[in-house]
């Protein structure tokens, strides 16, 4: 099902008055990779939590296809958003198979007993991340890429239309950095809407259709739109107050960022 | 494991408690055979004339069917701590509790008794049993206020804040032990070792009547506890309400606690080594974990209470062995590997 999820004109203070961001407006689409980005402290992952209905903006709205989202049940929104928080260790040890069900609890009925059909939905979903011959092993035993996969095919069993996730790929190495964001490109092929919040512009470039940009600077949005058009030089060195350059990336040709060093401070 | 043998342990835990319960109603200062108690029962003689018979029901039935309840309750109650606070140490007794129903008894022992301005009876609850519910409910809610949204203690700082609750609660018993008379000690003391050693059958129904509901209640929030196992942002992205989960864990287990303490004084440790040896078996699911602590808790404080008659001649407090047992299976359990997983 096409959805929209829409930030409009939102503020959030976690201490008010002291706003993380004012007036800002974002939205999340079904079939596209859409980007937060912006320096520590712009208040991208916060404004993650706002779309995802975990923070209660101090002003403004979050809608899902229009409707307030505020009004929904948190199960009725569950069905429709999944969220992944950034690191996420369990306390229990439990299998990869059982993390995976566990992604079906907004769908499951008061006792939260799982029926033949939540467990094919789950199946499903480690296939769909490639993660079936994990199944029956410990989730704590595994190593931080295939945790990510199996923590995605955990919200994936939640059969929701829109991925909110927040630095999923922060702690991995470049290949399963990539790994992760071809998945979700691929799965935003399939109709999902993806919000990504990442610290990684170059993946950002790669793999994003839509970009957010964030700075602490002018407490909200600096620049909104397709990667090309956010991620100039002029833009980033007013969103990170510092200077940045861009290149093009030899093979494929998307924006490479990179920071220069500081200039030196002559005593 | 596998769906079988997990299903073979519990049918097997099932067994074992009810041989103990068995075990618990026959033995004892005097031994009951089965068939003197069946030639008693046929006779159709009064109690009175039919020793064996009378033991049973008015002594092992009431005592058992306490040490039952009372160790479910516990049990549950760490199961939910663990789950809520996600931290392996969180139970009532690590939580300060029993420390703070501990103080309640205390002083009411000094201020109370015959003569004292402290003396009244409140539903069947004495005044020693009244205030150590009255404190070890406050003890909770102490907790509760730290944890909910204006200072939102992160889990494992609440923990130490119990741990410290605790602490102050022991201070507050060695001055009110230094203030009381000699004579008012030992009754104290014996209070602080915990007794399922109950008479008649008024325990039981009061016990029975505060911990079902509550455990009920607790077991209904299976499936949440599995949720918050990932954290609670995680659980509130699922849909979980956390801060309704977390006052109803709280208010439930801390009326829980506080009649389970009132009746029988603190008894540490079921709380803490049950559902982690229950775990090794079932797994970590909440829906199958709760249920099967609840009654391998039953059954292991039926196991305390028989050793408790039969260790010496005479009663020995039954805190004093749950802590004897639970202490050196809390330690063994932590060298186990899994177990370093738990780090949060």
């Amino acid at each position: 099902m096409t959805r929209t999820l829409q930030a409009q004109d939102v503020a959030f203070a976690y201490t008010p008055p002291l706003d993380v961001f004012t007036h800002v407006t974002a939205a999340v689409r079904s079939g596209e990779v859409t980007g937060l980005v912006g320096p520590n402290g712009s208040g991208k992952s916060t404004l993650l939590r706002v779309l995802a209905g975990l923070l209660r903006p101090r002003e403004g709205k979050v809608l899902i296809d229009g409707r307030s989202s505020g009004h929904m049940s948190n199960r009725q929104r569950a069905r429709i958003l999944g969220f992944l928080p950034q690191l996420v260790n369990p306390v229990f040890s439990l299998s990869v198979f059982e993390v995976v069900c566990l992604g079906r609890y907004p769908h499951l009925g008061a006792l939260g007993a799982t029926q033949p059909h939540d467990r094919a939905v789950a199946e499903r979903c480690l296939r769909d991340t490639e993660t079936l011959d994990l199944r029956d092993r410990d989730f704590m035993a595994l190593s931080g890429g295939e945790r990510q996969r199996v923590l995605l095919a955990s919200v994936l069993a939640q059969e929701p239309d829109l991925l909110l996730l927040d630095e999923p790929t922060s702690a991995l190495d470049i290949h399963h950095q990539i790994e992760i964001f071809a998945l979700l490109k691929r799965l935003a092929g399939e109709g999902y809407g993806i919000g990504v919040v990442t610290h990684d512009l170059n993946l950002a470039a790669r793999f994003c259709n839509q970009l957010f940009l964030l700075s602490h600077r002018s407490t909200g949005l600096v620049a909104a739109g397709k990667p090309e058009n956010v991620l100039t030089e002029a833009l980033l060195s007013e969103a990170y107050d510092a200077p940045i350059r861009v290149c093009r990336h030899p093979l494929t040709g998307a924006p490479l960022i990179t920071a220069e060093e500081p200039a030196e401070v002559t005593p | 494991m596998t769906k079988a043998t997990r299903a073979a342990a519990v049918a097997g835990l099932i067994a074992l408690c009810v041989a103990l319960v068995a075990a618990s109603l026959l033995i004892g200062t005097e031994n009951l055979s089965l068939g003197r108690i069946y030639a008693e029962w046929r006779s159709g003689e009064p109690l009175s004339k039919t020793p064996a018979l009378s033991i049973l029901i008015n002594q092992r039935l009431p005592r058992t069917l306490v040490a039952l309840i009372v160790g479910c309750g516990l049990t549950l109650a760490g199961c939910s701590f663990q789950a809520l606070l996600r931290n392996p140490l969180a139970t009532p007794y690590t939580l300060g509790i029993d420390s703070f129903g501990a103080f309640g008894a205390y002083a009411a022992t000094i201020y109370g008794g015959t003569g004292g301005w402290l003396t009244f009876q409140f539903l069947g609850f004495s005044h020693v049993q009244a205030l150590a519910f009255a404190f070890a409910a406050f003890d909770v809610l102490l907790i509760y206020a730290m944890a909910s949204r204006k200072t939102r203690m992160a889990p494992s700082v609440l923990l130490l804040a119990g741990v410290t609750l605790g602490l102050l609660a022991s201070s507050g018993i060695l001055f009110l032990r230094y203030l009381a008379k000699p004579e008012q000690l030992i009754n104290m003391d014996r209070w602080l070792m915990g007794g399922v050693d109950v008479i008649g059958y008024e325990p039981v129904v009061t016990l029975f009547l505060g911990v079902t509901p509550c455990a009920i209640i607790l077991l209904a929030q299976a499936a949440k506890f599995d949720q918050l196992g990932f954290g609670e942002e995680m659980a509130a992205g699922r849909g979980v309400n956390v801060n309704r989960l977390q006052l109803t864990t709280f208010l439930v287990c801390s009326f829980m606690t506080g009649i389970i303490v009132s009746k029988v004084g603190p008894i540490g440790f079921v709380g803490l080594i049950v559902p982690h040896a229950v775990r090794t078996v079932t797994g970590s699911r909440h829906r199958i974990l709760m249920p099967a602590s609840l009654v391998a808790g039953g059954a292991f404080l039926c196991l305390c209470d028989i050793l408790a008659r039969k260790l010496m001649t005479g009663e020995t407090p039954i805190g004093i062995i749950t802590s004897l047992i639970g202490a050196p299976f809390f330690l063994y359990l932590l060298t186990r590997r899994r177990f370093t997983d738990w780090e949060t």
